[in-house]
């Protein structure tokens, strides 16, 4: 419990961590410590396998793709919106009611306690095995429409990327002719300069 | 061993999560702010999926296997929402060279 104590406080640190940072890529290294710590408690969870994808995958691949763009749009701190200001007090206070009345909830009507022995009968090895006899059994067609949504998403990335090339030499050609009508990103360092 | 920690504390840790991503997804004016808290709340439903199938051991391994599947197809669902969610948010800052939400108001019926 003392284990569960410490992770939970570090995830629910984090989360707060991207809800309130200002600046992006602070927030999205709150993040990671976030999944890392959730990567811990699917170990204690008896989920290795899980834990080991959650931190290629999510950890590795995906905060990898958001700091990327980020970065590549240089994005700053944000100020608090202006035209509602009434959102941001109504939403923490949801938020609050929701947690307080799960908490409420499930303390004041515990489920049947936890059977150690068969937890340790059930979860045995890394679980590899396990899953994937259920991947390719009873969750065969969630399979296959993730397959589809993947070759979709790959299709739909390629075409989006390719509108803006040609869009982009539209937007070029344009500038040349009649000067700057496009509303310029702010400027990149000019490396060759810095590094003379 | 230690006594496993019980399936509620870990539902309670997850509802918190996902209640703190909802109020990112309200507050936050950067729209890729606003995918970081979405990612926040998916990786809530995965914690509350996988202490549901450890809750479910008594049932067979089936049983209790499906709720960490689940979690497995969530991943790969979270990671095409990334690719194309942020292929759409470079494309729309090429043209508006912002991403707050409050100013993409173009689809707004």
């Amino acid at each position: 419990m003392l284990v569960f104590s410490v992770l939970a406080l570090v995830m629910l640190i984090g989360a707060l961590g991207v809800v309130l940072l200002p600046d992006p890529v602070h927030a999205a290294l709150s993040l990671v410590g976030t999944l890392l710590t959730l990567a811990i408690a699917y170990v204690i969870l008896n989920a290795p396998f899980l834990a080991a994808i959650q931190v290629i995958v999510y950890a590795g691949a995906i905060m990898v793709l958001f700091l990327f763009v980020i970065m590549l749009l240089n994005l700053g701190g944000e100020t608090p919106s202006p035209t509602q200001p009434w959102i941001r007090p109504t939403a923490w206070a949801v938020a609050g009611l929701t947690i307080a009345a799960v908490a409420v909830t499930l303390t004041q009507n515990p489920g049947p306690a936890l059977d150690a022995a068969a937890i340790a009968a059930v979860f045995q090895g890394s679980g590899v095995e396990q899953v994937a006899d259920q991947l390719f059994g009873p969750f065969l067609l969630s399979f296959h429409l993730v397959g589809v949504l993947l070759l979709t998403g790959i299709i739909a990335a390629v075409g989006l990327v390719q509108q803006r090339a040609t869009e982009t030499a539209k937007v070029r050609a344009a500038a040349g002719q009649a000067g700057r009508t496009q509303p310029e990103p702010p400027p990149m360092p000019n490396l060759t300069e810095e590094a003379s | 061993m230690n006594a496993p920690v019980p399936t509620e504390a870990w539902i309670i840790l997850s509802a918190a999560l996902f209640a703190l991503g909802a109020v990112g997804v309200l507050t936050r004016r950067s729209a890729i702010m606003v995918f970081l808290s979405v990612e926040l709340m998916l990786n809530a439903a995965n914690l509350a999926l996988v202490a549901f199938a450890q809750q479910w051991a008594t049932a067979g391994v089936a049983v209790a296997m499906s709720g960490q599947t689940a979690v497995f197809v969530v991943l790969a669902i979270a990671a095409a929402e990334v690719a194309v969610g942020l292929g759409i948010l470079v494309a729309i800052f090429r043209y508006r060279v912002s991403t707050d939400v409050d100013v993409l108001s173009e689809v707004r019926l």
